[in-house]
């Protein structure tokens, strides 16, 4: 009971949050990489699908612990209603608010992931979008909750957590996606000659459909 | 005495229309899926017996690390077999 009356509470509560807050930076940012498909040379693609998901669980861990040791500590005034439901929380209403809608996305998020065999696969995708609004809330979360989140290493950590999942963010909405996964160097046909353009050319000379030559299988239809 | 004999065989499936090409099935068992040019998997047609406990281990990885769920392990029941 030593923990629950001395700032050793309050502490771990900040620890974690950072902690998190850069794991789950780390998460969203090899999510982007998952996603455009990156990988092949020096590390095979199903590793960074694979890191992913690993840090994805620990970071869920400590974001539970974040959350536990919140409403455990009797310092500040928040509940465990206030860990799921916002505007909940008379401490420092907003701000503890934004983090409980962050963690309501992140279990949604994760709750999809863990039921994605059964359900479809685009429900899982616009589920997994929200990741990225969690991320950001997240953000302005620390910003605004955390007590020396505004100068210091701490400073630092928050900038550069912005910095690195809106890099993260412009990469997954810009970059191509490497589609043939057969150009992978793991692959034997990893030095094979790139396919040939299948997509018609814009001049390409459009026939009216009455001029077209008919097949054998469509003579009784016209 | 502690032999786990393993009857039967197994051939790996894919459906076609929940692949994507992602490619981490043939980086997870590279000696019964390879990929085409496009970049989605060719797999070995011939049943894998299930006692090449390496070919089971690797069949279930890409299983498991499909991201779209695409693959699935089918146990080919011949009627001669035990």
């Amino acid at each position: 009971m030593i923990a629950l009356t001395t700032p050793y509470l309050w502490y771990a509560t900040r620890a974690t949050g950072i902690a998190a807050m850069l794991l789950f930076t780390l998460v969203v940012c090899l999510g982007a990489l998952v996603a455009t498909r990156v990988g092949g040379a020096f590390i095979g693609r199903f590793e960074v699908n694979e890191i992913h998901r690993s840090i994805s669980i620990s970071a869920v861990v400590f974001l539970v612990i974040h959350i536990v040791t919140t409403v455990l500590d009797t310092f500040v005034s928040t509940g465990p209603i206030s860990a799921v439901i916002p505007f909940t929380s008379s401490y420092k209403t907003l701000p503890v608010s934004l983090g409980t809608v962050a963690f309501d996305l992140i279990l949604a998020v994760w709750i999809s992931s863990m039921v994605k065999v059964k359900i479809k696969n685009v429900t899982w995708r616009f589920i997994h979008w929200f990741s990225w609004v969690a991320w950001a809330i997240s953000l302005i979360h620390a910003y605004t909750t955390g007590t020396d989140a505004r100068h210091g290493v701490v400073f630092l950590a928050v900038l550069a957590s912005t910095l690195a999942g809106l890099v993260a963010l412009g990469w997954r909405i810009f970059a191509r996606p490497a589609r043939a996964a057969g150009r992978t160097a793991l692959s034997p046909l990893a030095h094979a000659p790139a396919p040939t353009r299948t997509t018609a050319p814009s001049h390409f000379p459009r026939v009216p459909v009455n001029q077209r030559p008919v097949r054998p299988s469509q003579r009784g239809r016209r | 005495m502690g032999v786990i004999r393993r009857h039967g065989q197994f051939v790996i499936r894919v459906n076609p229309i929940l692949c994507d090409g992602f490619g981490h099935c043939a980086e997870l068992a590279p000696e019964i899926i390879h990929l085409d040019e496009w970049g989605y998997p060719v797999i070995e047609p011939e049943p894998i017996p299930l006692a090449d406990v390496g070919a089971l281990t690797s069949a279930r990885y890409a299983e498991r690390g499909c991201p779209r769920q695409a693959l699935f392990i089918e146990r080919v029941h011949e009627p001669g077999a035990r």
